[in-house]
């Protein structure tokens, strides 16, 4: 029975390629999301493991657990380095003196690749992970050594003069040693200066994050720890290099764990549209050789033995698929880190295939074939041996009506739950069980639906080509499951890509409707990249003429009774003059007498009222009771709380201060333009500032929603692509099927054009059908989302629908694509072969 | 050469011929496997009448009708369907000669599942662009019996009515001529003999020409007269013929046949037995 089975598969392997490439398709996005998680893993391991070399032991303050930014973590005092130096076993101790510092490249302009931060560094002539290649080590405040990637992205060489930001000094630095960091550095750029300059830099309050000891051989880093350990004053501890990379890896591998659940989601919508067209490939192959599953069955095969059989041929096909997969996986991996490479990434250039890459592949392949072929499977051995002798096979698309109501019930039961889920806050987990629910309910019912949404979106095509377009239309119609099946991958892509869009397109009306409500200044400074702007920017601004107000809206790290808050602090006074702040009850003067004010959510969440008094943590400050004097309506500018800026000042140590937006008011009357230019003129020494005006910021803010979606949309069009190949996989299934009728029409007069034209309508008659009926389903299921989500602020409903258009408009093309290769091959019939063939 | 539907090439002045084969050859295969299907066959259809071709298995009946239908390329010779030289016809020219010249019918009926008996039947002038000439239309379906079957489809009609509606089929775009490749060979004595009386109707009441290939004497005796192949040759042929005078002459065929077929005794029951297990145990 194996060598029927692998005959069965050899014999039909043109019409197994499709099912092939889906499941390759599939199992290549689910290899290809751990072969890369895998390399950025392990480029983050070279990285610490570098970043450790050389350095036993680590000294810090003793972690906060409520602060989850590392700037915000407590710091040591600079002169702890000489207790450390004198404990026994200590060959070096070092205070990480380390900043920011912004490079302006050749062009003028920031020198930064992607998200990746841009670093300053105490250069250190005996650090072991830092090679001085060319030049000499840097001296003074206006001497820098570069590392060579960055030189090379900067465009710049030793010897060259250019500006930087270094702390939150804006100034000229001469480039003069050239240096290698022993490691990846994924993108960071690497500046360094003398230990001086790097102390007033980076550590003016004379305060550090913490201090890298070295231990003097013989002495084990566990030993050195201990011995530290005893020196330290409260709240300083000193941990293991080794130990505090592991808690940085555990760190990596949480935030890279939900990059594989994102590709792996992807890769799960992938495998389950291609399980359709495995299960339509089969269910086809099963009709057609029902002649010979029944001589089979004549000649005395076992109902089992049948069902084996096609079983096997689906493992056959999935073990093929998920192993091709797995190698299409790996270049995919490749691929994308080819993409974050040219971002600006540097990731290691090896791509691991671990074993449990290869055993999730085959395995997950093996299971999608096998169950989508189970169905057919079972309807193969069922073929009674008389059915061998009938000439033609009848497909009844009998159960439709049941599906349909199976289906309904299934959607209905999403709705309620979806309803449930939405009622009294966001129950997310109600709400995406009620839409996938809803989803699966409509592709079970979709066949119910084939017949009027066929018959719509076809009309155009009758009305234009007459009898080809009723001949194709009526093709589609012939079996509604076969054509909703081979439309599911379609419906699902434009369910999700409209449903995204329609909340997309909601969250950025929203945002741009509260933001154009909230902005009142004119123009806004806004920081790029992970640089906040100086402090120094906000004093030489307001010393400008025509300023009425300047609002530096600073970020603080902020929990109220144990709950992380994002809280910003600035000026009440700057405030109500640049931003507008709907307070329900209290005021926002209340700041002034050191009290907090938290947003309408916050404060309904946790009970709070005017007057309550709420253990407050802010910044590296221990907790303490703050009053709230106000309650304000939630914005999107001045996050979740506000806190006096006193308290700020207090809580924030000098290097890590800066703002994250700066909000400006000019004068009535005065001159804007020339305003903007002398604005952009003063922060252009601090690279990374930019000028808006107001309006630009609201578009901006709107904007970024964009660059998700885009990724989103990215990854999405791959279940188009595996539609196509579904849809050819039908339309050549059918082609064969109807040979004799093809025949036929070619005989009574049907020319190629015709037949061409026909199938063309057919495929793309099948594409409009699944793109509609997710459209249809994604833009509902957006809808009611934006309604459930009013209260968190997703106040505006906006369909993006010249975007929908074109994306079903592209299902059609998706379509006519499809229909080439098959109708291509119809086209070649030959009449007198095709007309009498049996 | 360009084949306009005007037929500005005609060339055949004889208005009594509608269709012609002209030293018509056809082989298959190459080397030994060589196959001479039609051996010079040169023959007339008339206009208005209804000629059957018969002979045994092989003796090239249905590949002259598919040669003389331009469903089939001969190998050699010339076809001239109503006046239109067949050979170097390209694809569309030729579609275009079947659609507006030429009508089929299968043995296999060959309906289109997915349109009702009425659509089946003028998809020829539906493909065509043309419009239904409805009083011919009408006529057509009443002779043929067709009324109140009109708007089902071909899996709810019994064979006899699905063979009567790819009749329809065949006449509704009034072709010069009909080509007919065993109508009755999967109908029942009462349904055959509907067809065929349909078809004879066709030609007395409507001079409608018709080619027919067929292995019952009963059917042949419908034509005006018999055409009998063998070896892919005229060997003979009949005019006025009745059932009983074919038959006669068939035998004398048959007998042939039997005689230069001399290889196929058959196998002895246990060689045929292993034979099918071994067959089977191939594929298993």
């Amino acid at each position: 029975m194996l060598r029927l089975t692998l005959k069965g598969v050899r014999g039909h392997l043109g019409r197994f390629l499709l099912t092939l490439s889906a499941v390759t398709l599939g199992i290549a996005f689910v290899a290809g999301s751990f072969v890369l998680t895998d390399s950025l893993q392990s480029t983050f391991d070279d990285l610490i493991e570098s970043m450790a070399e050389g350095v036993d032991v680590t000294v810090r303050s003793d972690r906060d657990a409520n602060v989850t930014s590392d700037a915000a973590q407590p710091r040591l005092p600079l002169d702890l380095e000489r207790s450390l130096a004198g404990v026994d076993g200590v060959t070096r101790a070092v205070p990480d003196l380390q900043g920011v510092a912004v490079l302006a490249g050749k062009d003028g302009t920031a020198v930064r690749a992607g998200g990746a931060p841009s670093i300053g560094y105490a250069y250190f002539p005996d650090d072991p992970a830092i090679e001085l290649l060319d030049g000499r080590a840097p001296q003074g405040p206006n001497e820098v050594a570069v590392l060579t990637s960055t030189l090379d992205r900067a465009r710049l060489a030793v010897g060259d003069t250019t500006t930087a930001l270094i702390g939150s000094t804006p100034r000229t630095v001469t480039i003069v040693g050239e240096v290698s960091f022993d490691g990846p550095t994924a993108g960071a750029t690497l500046t360094l200066l003398d230990r001086e300059s790097a102390t007033k830099a980076f550590s003016p309050d004379g305060l550090v994050p913490s201090f890298s000891v070295t231990a003097a051989p013989g002495v084990s880093p566990e030993t050195l720890r201990d011995r530290l350990g005893a020196v330290l004053p409260a709240g300083a501890e000193a941990v293991t290099t080794k130990d505090a990379a592991e808690e940085m890896r555990k760190e990596i591998e949480d935030a890279l764990g939900f990059v594989t659940t994102f590709l792996l989601v992807f890769a799960g919508i992938s495998l389950f549209v291609g399980a359709f067209i495995i299960f339509n490939t089969f269910t086809m192959l099963v009709g057609q050789r029902t002649r010979e599953l029944a001589l089979l069955r004549a000649i005395g095969a076992l109902r089992a033995q049948v069902l084996r059989m096609v079983l096997g041929e689906a493992l056959v096909i999935g073990l093929i698929g998920a192993g091709l997969g797995l190698g299409l996986g790996v270049g995919l991996a490749g691929g994308l880190q080819g993409m974050l490479q040219s971002f600006g990434m540097e990731a290691s250039g090896d791509l691991p295939v671990e074993t449990r890459t290869v055993i999730i592949s085959l395995v997950v392949g093996m299971l999608v074939t096998t169950i989508s072929a189970a169905i057919p499977a079972a309807r193969a051995s069922r073929a009674a041996p008389v059915e061998g002798l009938r000439d033609d096979i009848v497909v009844t698309p009998k159960g439709v009506r049941v599906r349909g109501v199976i289906g309904l019930v299934k959607a209905a039961a999403g709705v309620a739950v979806l309803a449930v889920g939405l009622r009294d806050g966001t129950e997310w987990l109600l709400v995406g069980a009620g839409a996938i629910l809803i989803v699966l309910g409509v592709l079970v019912a979709a066949p119910l639906a084939t017949r009027p949404v066929v018959r719509l979106v076809a009309a155009p095509f009758v009305l234009l080509t007459g009898v080809v377009g009723r001949l194709a239309r009526e093709n589609s119609l012939r079996n509604p499951r076969r054509t909703a099946a081979t439309a599911t991958a379609l419906t699902i892509g434009l369910t999700l890509m409209a449903g995204l869009s329609v909340i997309a397109e909601s969250t950025k009306a929203s945002v741009a409707d509260i933001v154009a409500n909230e902005v009142t200044a004119d123009f806004v400074l806004e920081s790029g990249g992970m640089v906040p702007i100086p402090p120094a920017v906000a004093t030489e601004v307001e010393r400008m003429t025509g300023v009425t107000a300047v609002a530096a809206i600073s970020q603080v790290d902020l929990s109220m009774d144990g709950t992380d808050v994002w809280a910003a602090s600035a000026d009440p006074e700057d405030i109500t003059s640049t931003v507008r702040v709907t307070m329900r009850s209290g005021s926002l003067r209340s700041l002034d007498d050191g009290r907090v004010l938290v947003n309408e959510t916050l404060a309904e969440d946790n009970g709070w009222t005017l007057g309550s008094t709420v253990p407050t943590k802010v910044g590296v400050l221990d907790s303490r009771p703050l009053t709230i004097g106000g309650i304000f309506k939630d914005s999107q500018l001045v996050g979740e709380a506000l806190v006096p800026q006193p308290l700020y000042e207090e809580a924030v140590p000098l290097p890590n201060r800066g703002s994250v937006a700066m909000l400006i008011t000019a004068k009535d009357g005065a001159d804007l333009a020339a305003m903007r230019a002398d604005l952009a003129a003063l922060v252009k020494p601090f690279l990374v500032v930019s000028v808006q005006t107001g309006e630009e910021f609201v578009d901006g803010e709107a904007a970024e929603v964009n660059q998700i979606l885009t990724i989103l949309y990215v990854l999405l069009a791959l279940s188009i692509v595996i539609a196509v190949l579904g849809i050819i996989n039908t339309l050549a299934l059918s082609v064969l099927e109807r040979t004799r009728e093809i025949g036929l029409l070619r005989a009574v007069g049907l020319a190629r054009g015709q037949l061409f034209r026909m199938i063309t309508i057919e495929s793309v008659a099948t594409a409009l059908f699944g793109a509609v009926l997710g459209a249809v389903l994604g833009l509902g299921l957006g809808i009611v989302l934006q309604r459930g989500l009013v209260e968190d602020g997703l106040e505006v409903l906006s369909i993006p629908w010249s975007q929908l258009s074109i994306v079903v408009a592209g299902a059609a093309v998706a379509g006519i694509v499809a229909a080439v290769l098959p109708a291509w091959r119809a086209v070649r019939l030959d009449v007198l072969r095709a007309v009498t063939t049996e | 050469m360009v084949i306009g539907r005007g037929g500005a090439q005609e060339t055949e002045p004889d208005k009594n011929v509608v269709a012609r084969a002209l030293e018509l050859t056809k082989v298959y295969g190459e080397g030994e496997t060589r196959v001479t299907a039609l051996d010079d066959v040169s023959v007339d259809f008339e206009r208005g009448r209804m000629t059957a071709i018969m002979g045994p298995s092989g003796s090239g009946k249905s590949t002259l009708m598919h040669c003389m239908a331009a469903l089939d390329r001969p190998t050699s010779g010339q076809v001239v369907i109503d006046g239109v030289p067949v050979n170097g016809l390209r694809d569309k020219a030729l579609t275009r000669l079947r659609r507006d010249r030429v009508g089929f019918v299968f043995q296999a009926y060959n309906l289109v599942p997915t349109l009702t008996a009425a659509e089946n039947i003028t998809l020829p002038l539906d493909i065509a662009g043309r419009d239904v000439d409805r009083a011919w239309y009408d006529l057509i379906v009443e002779t043929v019996g067709l009324g109140d079957r009109l708007s089902h489809r071909p899996s709810e009609l019994s064979g006899g009515q699905q063979q009567r509606v790819a009749c329809a089929r065949a006449l509704v775009s009034r072709p010069a001529i009909v080509f007919a490749d065993e109508p009755t060979g999967n109908l029942d004595s009462a349904a055959s003999f509907e067809i065929l009386d349909f078809l004879g109707r066709c030609v007395d009441e409507f001079g409608q020409s018709i080619v027919m290939v067929t292995h019952e004497p009963s059917a042949a005796a419908y034509a005006d007269r018999v055409l009998f192949l063998a070896d892919g040759r005229i060997v003979d042929e009949m005019v006025d013929p009745t059932a009983e005078k074919v038959l006669e002459r068939m035998k004398g065929f048959d007998g042939r046949a039997r005689r230069s077929a001399g290889s196929s005794t058959p196998l002895p029951v246990t060689e045929a037995t292993v034979g099918t297990l071994d067959a089977g145990r191939r594929t298993v």
